[in-house]
């Protein structure tokens, strides 16, 4: 069971190595393999992430939620799905038309990018890069441009205003995201993911880094836009922020890379801060797949548990305290790390 | 590479400016409004520390990090260089700081980070290095700039500054990647031995050509002035003396380290560009200057024509060259500072930056005008003051060269510049003053900055020899050719 | 080792989107074509071997574009966008200009003998890297965050707003 995915792809390579292509072409199919595992995987998740969120949010304010649509309401999202798959295509006559189209296309970019360094188990890099994480920070922090494409090309008040609400607030927390990060790669010495994973065989990062935990988890919810950190959309004052004019499949794109770039974070967060795909008895990847919804429910207790923040004190709360946080962790973290090393350097 | 503390010892100057500015940024935080006059006299105190902490490093002859750093005695000359002229520029803003609503502190902060910069630039043996320093002072004085965001002119001036400064620095970044690229080293001792082994390439010739261009912008040298006569003006007067004063002598700091440091084998080719461009410095600065009803922009222009006969030590490629550009540097720091200190005052006073309201000020103020003449004197390098001695070097330098035709040029415009210095000096001594003009008030620490630049001025014009012979030591350690 | 077509096509797309940025009338979209030509500096960076630098270019200049945009819709006064970045009187003269820099440097360039280094890169390229900027130029490094802090108070004093 440990190495079933590994097999297969092992396998898959072995076939075409056997079919005679050059490795050239070999590597470059393997590649396009992975991208439709990475996707096939994003999108049955996706689909029932939404369910999941619903049943929760229900659950929590004691409501059924879904039950019509086959049992459990378990059909609900697939349906939902077609439903908007149906729908016309509508863009607004004053658009900025390029711009918009374009925009619900790339919001899906960095989202699937980052997913090329997520180790969804032992061996199960897409590519295992020697900036691992450094890639995935650098992919992320492109997302903002299609938001803002969104709220510009849309033409609309309320898009606008949502767009540049997404730019002051995916810029500001990008820096105690990434600073919170850099507690981890200082205890590991390494950027590269495996590196990462290895360092936390004896003891999980979250346990050494508590501070950078926390910090990460409050700012890759507002890195993904969502309660209490939800002001770009704000239903209540700007309709539904940059998707304002969005309809149909552009729409359900918007929808899609929401939660794939929250399976991301999630991922990334189990990668960094719970050991990876690492634990006994079960196979890797499935330790992986638990660790990854475990973040996910608490992305999602998180959205039906706080209100919503104001403007001025969500970046008040970012560069006040948040940024000034992260930094002492990472003077911490490095007074740590030589406190240790001179430990070690005494005999007993 | 492992880091010596050694190497930093050496720094010490460097690290207590940048510890300064660190400080007074939180000091002006801390301390409130009514208290933060106080914070000029730590400023002023915290440089004269430093300037009094270079005197340990007068021997030194180090190379730092493998080449990145340079602590020789042309460092520690422009060390104290830039520290003489903050301190000057910190006593005299002191009455204009005082008329800010706010952000106090932050101006002295800022004053001190300029200087580091410089100090950088000056000691930088790498170009990245000395490109950081560059832009650390350029940022620097774009913010100072614009201080005074209520006027204008003012924002105007920083605006301006921030578009041509990011452009000469690109063309400088430009140059400086030619030179990288082809020499494979961008610390400039390692430099030399490759390109004796190469010679010249194209490249390379273009990469220079690119660095005079954007060397030239730093010190306002003729065609890249366009940009120093409106910044000058708009900017607040302090930060202009700082900017037309210390800037530029940083600017040909790096200049000259590159060039004769990193190209030297390469003279014949960049020689004839820097001669025209100092040639037509020095005529068109002072050509300019005449017309010029604006004391900050006849300044300005006088400031260009300055950078113009400075160069001539570069041209000079010798030892006494560099040692006359060094003691003329310093001499134009003095007078420079001391003439935009009496701006200043005259303009905090009333009001007006025009040569025609000095109008009789040797009536209602004589210190401040007889401070004025002198300075302008020595800019112009009439002989009881100290200008006169640091451009007699300087031609010399040239003529040794046999270039006697740039010294008679020199020489010629020397005095068409007596005749605008004039003009400001008969408005003073001959012209009546308005009817309702007072004598003006000084306020202390203003009146120290113009006693140190009069003394100064007056000084090394009677007894130059021991800084002369000090500078003269300095350029022939720095290129004993 | 990456074919050199590849590049060839990098460097083209790269130069196209630079055009773009400079050619087209709205703002927005000479903002937009710029990620474009970030991206494809980042790439070129990334045929070099120089991973960690093609990050960097992604993360500092192509991220940074957001803010870019949302300057340029604050700080646009005119009414039409799609007339916000429109040339002067001087394009014929400047186009010349830099056609004529761009030929001497296009000359330039063929004309000089490149000294080509073989070497392969080192495979921790990441932590030579650090080394070398906390080792050797530590200078440097120190300076450019002395740089920052001072852009940083800069922009706070030129940005807040004056009251009367």
């Amino acid at each position: 069971m440990e190495n079933l995915f590994v097999n297969i792809s092992g396998a898959l390579r072995g076939w075409f190595t056997g079919m005679g292509l050059p490795p050239m072409a070999v590597e470059a199919i393997m590649a396009l393999v992975f991208l439709v595992a990475i996707l096939a995987f994003v999108l049955l998740n996706v689909v029932y992430l939404v369910y999941l969120e619903r049943k929760l949010s229900a659950y929590m304010q004691q409501r059924l939620g879904p039950n019509r649509v086959g049992p459990r309401g378990l059909f609900q999202t697939l349906l939902d799905v077609l439903k908007l798959f149906g729908k016309e295509d509508i863009i607004p006559n004053a658009a900025d038309r390029w711009v918009f189209r374009l925009a619900a296309i790339l919001v899906m970019v960095p989202a699937i990018m980052a997913f090329a360094v997520v180790p969804f188990g032992q061996g199960m890099i897409a590519v295992d890069l020697n900036i691992g994480i450094f890639y995935f920070v650098a992919v992320s922090s492109t997302a903002t441009i299609a938001f803002l494409m969104a709220g510009w090309g849309s033409n609309n008040k309320w898009a606008l205003l949502g767009g540049m609400r997404t730019v002051a607030q995916m810029v500001s927390y990008e820096l105690p995201m990434v600073l919170s990060l850099l507690g981890v790669v200082m205890l590991a010495g390494s950027l590269r993911i495996s590196d990462i994973m290895a360092a936390q065989k004896t003891v999980w990062f979250v346990v050494l880094q508590p501070v950078a935990f926390l910090i990460y988890l409050v700012a890759s919810t507002a890195e993904l836009n969502r309660q209490p950190f939800d002001l770009p959309e704000g239903e209540q004052e700007l309709t539904a922020g940059p998707f304002t004019e969005y309809s149909g499949m552009r729409y359900a794109l918007f929808f899609l890379a929401e939660y794939t770039n929250m399976i991301a974070v999630s991922a990334i967060a189990a990668t960094l801060f719970l050991g990876g795909p690492q634990g006994p008895w079960l196979p890797s990847w499935l330790w992986f797949v638990i660790k990854v919804y475990v973040m996910i429910g608490i992305y999602m207790w998180f959205r039906w548990t706080f209100p919503r923040i104001r403007m001025d004190h969500l970046l008040a709360f970012n560069w006040k305290f948040l940024v000034p946080l992260s930094l002492a962790n990472v003077l911490v973290t490095g007074i740590g790390l030589e406190i240790y090393k001179w430990f070690q350097t005494i005999r007993w | 590479m492992q880091i010596q503390l050694a190497d930093f010892a050496l720094m010490m100057p460097e690290i207590a400016t940048a510890i300064l500015a660190i400080g007074l940024l939180i000091v002006g935080l801390v301390v409130p409004r009514e208290q933060a006059k106080g914070i000029s006299f730590l400023t002023v105190a915290g440089l004269v520390g430093i300037w009094l902490l270079n005197f340990l490093y007068w021997h030194e002859n180090a190379s730092l990090f493998g080449g990145i750093y340079i602590v020789d005695p042309y460092t520690v000359f422009f060390r104290f260089l830039f520290l003489t002229a903050a301190i000057i520029v910190a006593l005299a803003a002191k009455d204009y700081v005082n008329t800010l609503e706010r952000n106090q502190g932050e101006f002295y902060a800022l004053l001190v980070a300029a200087t580091l910069g410089m100090m950088i630039l000056a000691g930088a043996g790498d170009l990245v290095t000395l490109y950081i320093g560059l832009e650390l002072m350029t940022i620097t004085f774009v913010i100072l700039v614009g201080y005074q965001k209520k006027e204008a002119k003012s924002s105007e001036a920083g605006v301006k500054y921030v578009i041509l400064g990011a452009m000469s620095s690109a063309v400088l970044l430009y140059g400086l990647s030619l030179v990288f690229g082809f020499t494979g080293t961008t610390i400039i001792a390692d430099m030399v031995p490759r390109l004796t082994l190469s010679g010249a390439s194209p490249l390379l010739l273009l990469g220079i050509v690119f660095l005079v261009a954007g060397f030239g912008f730093k010190v306002s040298a003729v065609p890249f002035h366009m940009w120093s006569p409106d910044i000058y003006e708009g900017a607040p007067t302090p930060v202009t003396a700082f900017l037309a004063v210390a800037s530029k002598a940083a600017g040909l700091a790096a200049f000259v380290r590159v060039f004769l440091i990193a190209l030297p084998e390469l003279q014949p080719y960049w020689i004839t560009i820097v001669v025209v461009l100092t040639a037509i410095t020095v005529v068109v600065g002072n050509l300019i200057a005449i017309p010029q009803s604006n004391i900050k922009r006849m300044l300005a222009f006088s400031s260009v024509a300055q950078a113009g006969y400075i160069l001539f030590g570069l041209v000079a490629f010798s030892s006494l060259g560099v040692g006359a550009l060094l003691f003329h540097s310093i001499l134009y720091v003095f007078a420079n500072i001391g003439a935009f200190a009496v701006a200043i005052v005259v303009k905090n006073s009333t009001g007006s930056d025009e040569i025609k309201d000095y109008s009789g000020l040797a009536q209602t103020s004589p210190f401040l005008a007889a401070v004025m003449l002198l300075c302008l004197l020595s800019l112009a390098g009439i002989p009881p003051v100290a200008g006169f001695v640091s451009k007699f070097y300087l031609f010399m330098a040239v003529i040794e060269k046999g270039m006697v035709w740039l010294a008679f040029v020199g020489i010629m415009m020397s005095m068409v510049s007596v005749y605008y210095y004039l003009i400001v000096a008969k408005a003073m001594y001959l012209g009546t003053p308005n009817r309702e003009a007072k004598p003006i008030s000084v306020s202390a620490s203003t009146q120290i900055a113009l006693v140190i630049c009069l003394v100064a001025v007056i000084f090394f014009g009677v007894y130059p020899t021991p800084l002369l012979d000090l500078a003269m030591n300095v350029g022939y350690s720095f290129f004993p050719f | 080792m990456v074919s050199p077509l590849v590049f060839w096509i990098v460097a083209g797309i790269t130069i196209i989107a630079a055009l773009a940025v400079v050619n087209l009338t709205n703002l927005i979209h000479s903002a937009l074509w710029l990620i474009v030509a970030f991206v494809g500096v980042a790439i070129t960076y990334l045929i070099l071997e120089a991973e960690f630098l093609a990050a960097v270019q992604i993360i500092v200049y192509a991220g940074a574009i957001a803010i870019l945009i949302v300057f340029g819709v604050m700080l646009t006064r005119r009414g039409d966008i799609r007339e916000s970045n429109l040339f002067n009187n001087y394009r014929l003269a400047g186009g010349l200009i830099s056609l004529g820099l761009m030929a001497t440097i296009v000359t330039m360039v063929v004309k000089t003998q490149w000294a080509i280094d073989v070497a392969a890169v080192p495979a921790n390229s990441v932590g030579l890297l650090a080394q070398n900027l906390l080792g050797q130029f530590v200078i440097p490094f120190e300076i450019a965050a002395m740089l920052l802090l001072v852009a940083l108070v800069g922009a706070i004093i030129i940005a807040k707003e004056v009251r009367d």
